[in-house]
């Protein structure tokens, strides 16, 4: 019960999280805008090779989810809400064959899988998001948590706790 | 006298009721037998009617193609995409599975198809196409722009039972109708009105077959010919015929004219395709059309109506212009009974044929695809389920890479032996190609020749990997960032090893020289074998095995020191699996060909989700792939640089084993990972490096992937720093040849080289960024 509570908490903030999620957090009322299409490639003289990528920045440029995805999400929430929970992954596992580096839909899908029960899987799903999002401590601090949830439904009180205190850390830094 | 007639008499008397208690015996002996008889063959017709009537092969789907704007995709890749879906070009469209193009521009009218997450409904869509991806994707009717759609799936193949029984099961009403009025027009006239035989249509068909002194009609009724079908041997006997009668009466007893009908359109033979035979009108309309049934027109229901008298005689694709007498002749007949009008069957009659090419097969064109997919089944379920009961598989098979691996294998393998004077047909190949994030297995050739179902090299084909393993080496050592790191210098001068049974190890490089003190990750990207062979020495091991499990490799490793050089025997699909796990960034995840199963009535039976596990810190992994990243810029990988600009992520290992017999490659991109491997099957020399051979194939297949996007892989606790190659210090951009390494926090050297300037640089990332973004 608390866990099919979560996740439609996790659905009532879908949307929100699917446009990325930004260091500052959205100003007022006022829904971010989301704009089609990714951002233009980094094109410069120089090979990039072994290059630091683009989230070491101090203020991370998240890309917007493409259109193809939004709609993916969205039917994944409904299935979800449905009750329909092996539907709502496929679909979400569809969104991610779109945008495989987008951590947000990984963390999508930990949270169905956890709400299948499937408590180590969803641990692991959420490390994966974390690691597609490398200086988004807002997104790794969620992870963190559900990775606490993960380990509760598993009896693993201790390991929820390091876990809570990992996502404390990180909202806090 | 009178006693002795009296005896007699009473003698003939008994003889009289012996006599006819013998008859009286013998008719209810055989009334018992008949009727025993009877309950026999009552209990065949249904058992069989009832129970399961036919084992239905699975079905195998590629993966179906996601239509969105910004996905690569040519537009001539769509047009083979829809080929592959026999999708007809017309005009303009009016019915589902049609389509019209116009250079980059499609109208289509998509089939509904039962996913394993819900039905995609029939959609009116047009896709536009403009440098190499879909620019836009709309609604055909509306115009607004749709978001999302997804096409009906190409068959790829099927599981047949062993007695290569083939069918499209219908239900009677997705059976058109005009089919059904035509069939029972031709076939049975008094089908809704007879008990399972009619004796007048037997004596008009004798009288007329007397009249034209030969066999002009056949007496049979549906419900006769559907016993014959189904239960009964092709013999032609008295009895048979009896029996016939008999099963036919009890058929119609037991159950309604529909559900015979349902049978018949099932169970009517149509055609022969090799060892193939083709029952139902279900599978005839794809064996002939290469269409669903409903897709049809009114002339192609008649000829296969005018079939069911004899798909040998009348086969369209053998004897045209009998197939076109008999079809019209349907026609005719449809007139006659008003089930067509008259210039309705005059326009119909000046249609062609309209049979679809033979030489091309439907069936099973991915055969090494195939037997991957049916490996992997065959851990869920027994081979009888797998031929029998009409399972749909999903699969992961992308027919667009299937293809371009196909013909980049073929093409090059060929170059390459007359490159080298090896004698035709001796070079062979195999290649894996799977998605990074998903480790969905996209394309997989076992041979040089995709169609041929024989050795599959890449799952069985076990070979020395030699250079391949190296990457695992080099993790262990940077999983300890205190001891080593990018900028390590490690030493690569000669070595004996010399084991505690007394025998010597002497490595040497494949340039024959030896290169001295290198930074670690040179001797990754030139694949120095004696710095590796030092390096995996002080490493032990041991843990270069622990390291090789995590990364994917289940089989039993022998601690040998050359193991560390590649003295392993791996599939070119095991090397995938370990490959897979550095590619996704430290994951391990099984490489799947399916990604779920379901059952004849379309109900979700199994799913086989994405699922990880995280096995290498993403950091330590970040640095073993970019050593791999300088293989491909400047070390033994270079030639991939000529097809890929600079800015684009790309690593990979080659493998190079002793006497040049196995050429390997093993890339990948932030997108798409590839293995692929070319030897000979006598494991003779193939004159042939890990770059000469099977980089080339690699290159020509990945150059031709369009990239979604830019990315490069990122980690958490990594920083980048300048580092002077010479002797693995502090550098800055100002110095010559200074390469830019990322390191674990805090483990990057602390002295600096002394080409570095004063203060005035400015240390670490700043100065690249500033030529980033300026």
């Amino acid at each position: 019960m608390k866990t099919l509570a979560g996740l439609i908490l996790c659905c009532v903030v879908m949307l929100l999280a699917v446009q990325g999620c930004s260091t500052t957090p959205s100003t007022g009322g006022s829904r971010p805008v989301i704009e089609k299409g990714s951002p233009a490639p980094v094109t410069s003289g120089r090979p990039a090779p072994v290059a630091p990528p683009r989230e070491q920045l101090e203020s991370p440029v998240v890309a917007p989810q493409p259109p193809a995805v939004l709609a993916l999400l969205e039917q994944a929430e409904q299935q979800a809400n449905a009750g329909d929970l092996g539907s709502s992954a496929a679909s979400l596992e569809r969104a991610i064959r779109i945008n495989p580096g987008s951590a947000v839909l990984w963390y999508h899908l930990a949270t169905v899988r956890l709400a299948q029960g499937e408590a180590l899987q969803a641990e692991q799903l959420a490390v994966k998001s974390s690691s597609l999002a490398p200086g988004n401590r807002i997104q790794q601090a969620r992870n963190w948590k559900l990775i606490a949830d993960a380990r509760r439904q598993r009896g693993d009180m201790k390991g929820a706790g390091a876990a809570e205190q990992r996502a404390r850390e990180l909202e806090h830094r | 006298m009178a006693r002795r007639r009296k005896q007699r008499g009473r003698r003939k008397a008994r003889r009289k009721t012996a006599h006819r208690s013998i008859w009286l015996w013998l008719f209810a002996g055989l009334a018992v037998l008949l009727t025993g008889y009877i309950a026999y063959l009552d209990f065949q017709v249904r058992h069989q009617f009832t129970g399961k009537r036919w084992s239905l092969p699975a079905r195998v789907y590629a993966r179906p193609l996601e239509l969105y704007a910004g996905q690569s995709l040519s537009a001539d890749q769509f047009a083979a995409e829809l080929q592959a879906l026999h999708y007809h070009p017309v005009r303009s469209p009016r019915k589902p599975g049609e389509y019209s193009r116009n250079a980059g521009k499609f109208h289509l009218l998509s089939r509904p198809f039962d996913f394993w997450d819900g039905s995609e409904a029939a959609q009116n869509l047009r896709v536009t196409f403009a440098g190499g991806s879909i620019s836009r994707l709309e609604d055909g009717s509306s115009g607004t722009a749709s978001s999302l759609a997804r096409l009906d799936p190409v068959l790829v193949g099927s599981f047949y039972p062993s007695h290569n029984e083939d069918r499209v099961l219908l239900q009677l009403n997705e059976v058109p109708v005009a089919l059904t009025d035509a069939l029972i027009a031709v076939e049975d006239r008094g089908f809704y009105q007879h008990h399972g035989i009619a004796p007048l249509a037997i004596a008009r068909a004798m009288w007329a077959n007397i009249r034209a002194g030969g066999v002009v009609q056949g007496g049979s009724t549906l419900t006769q010919q559907l016993v014959k079908n189904f239960f009964l041997s092709s013999e032609r006997s008295l009895l048979r015929k009896v029996n016939e009668a008999i099963m036919a009466l009890l058929l119609e007893w037991h159950y309604d004219k529909d559900e015979i009908l349902e049978a018949y359109v099932n169970e009517v033979y149509l055609g022969q395709d090799g060892k193939r035979s083709i029952n139902g009108f279900g599978l005839a309309s794809y064996f002939y059309f290469e269409r669903p049934l409903s897709e049809l027109s009114v002339e192609q229901y008649a000829l296969l109506v005018g079939l069911v008298k004899g798909p040998s005689y009348y086969n369209p694709r053998r004897h045209p212009e009998r197939a076109l007498d008999r079809r019209n002749l349907v026609l005719d007949m449809m007139v006659q009974l008003e089930l067509l009008d008259v210039q309705e069957a005059e326009r119909a009659k000046q249609r062609g044929l309209g049979v679809s090419h033979p030489g091309r097969k439907a069936i099973n064109t991915f055969p090494a695809f195939l037997e991957l997919v049916r490996h992997q089944l065959q851990r869920d379920y027994r081979d009888e389920d797998i031929t029998s009961e009409g399972l749909s598989i999903f699969t992961t098979l992308d027919p667009q890479v299937q293809w371009q691996l196909e013909q980049v294998l073929a093409s090059r393998i060929k170059t390459l032996e007359s490159g080298r004077a090896i004698k035709a047909g001796k070079l062979e190949g195999a290649a894996v190609i799977t998605s990074v994030q998903g480790g969905e297995v996209l394309a997989l050739a076992g041979g040089r020749d995709p169609g041929f179902a024989g050795f599959n090299r890449a799952l069985n084909a076990r070979r020395q990997v030699g250079s391949l393993l190296k990457p695992a080496v080099y993790l262990t050592a940077l999983e300890q960032p205190r001891r080593y790191t990018l900028a390590t210098l490690l030493d690569d001068s000669p070595l004996i090893f010399t084991a505690r049974n007394g025998d010597t190890w002497e490595p040497r490089n494949y340039d024959k020289e030896f290169h001295g003190q290198v930074p670690l990750y040179q001797a990754l990207a030139h694949s120095y074998n004696v710095a590796t062979a030092r390096l995996g020495l002080a490493l032990g091991i041991d843990a270069v095995i622990g390291t090789l499990r995590r990364l994917g490799i289940a089989q039993h490793l022998n601690p040998y020191p050359s193991l560390v050089l590649g003295a392993v025997e791996l599939s070119p699909l095991q090397v995938t699996q370990m490959y897979q796990t550095f590619a996704s960034g430290g994951f391990r995840m099984p490489l799947r060909a399916i990604t779920a199963v379901l059952a004849a009535d379309k109900s979700p039976l199994q799913r086989y989700p994405l699922s990880v596990q995280s096995v290498i810190a993403p950091a330590a992994n970040l640095l073993v792939t970019s050593a791999m990243q300088f293989a491909v810029r400047e070390g033994t990988g270079r030639a991939i640089l000529q097809s890929f600009p600079a800015e684009r992520f790309v690593a990979g290992k080659t493998g190079t084993t002793d006497d040049l017999r196995d050429s390997w490659f093993a890339g990948f991109t932030d997108e798409r990972l590839g293995v692929v491997w070319i030897g000979r099957d006598d494991n003779q020399a193939t004159g042939l490096t890990g770059s000469s051979g099977a980089l080339l194939v690699w290159r020509d297949l990945f150059s031709q992937f369009k990239p979604a996007g830019w990315s490069q892989p990122a980690a958490e606790g990594i920083e980048y720093q300048w580092i002077d190659p010479v002797n693995g210090l502090l550098a800055d951009a100002g110095c010559a040849d200074a390469v830019q390494l990322p390191f674990i926090n805090g483990s990057a050297p602390l002295d600096t080289a002394p080409c570095k300037r004063g203060e005035s640089a400015a240390p670490g990332t700043v100065e690249w960024f500033k030529g980033l973004f300026k």
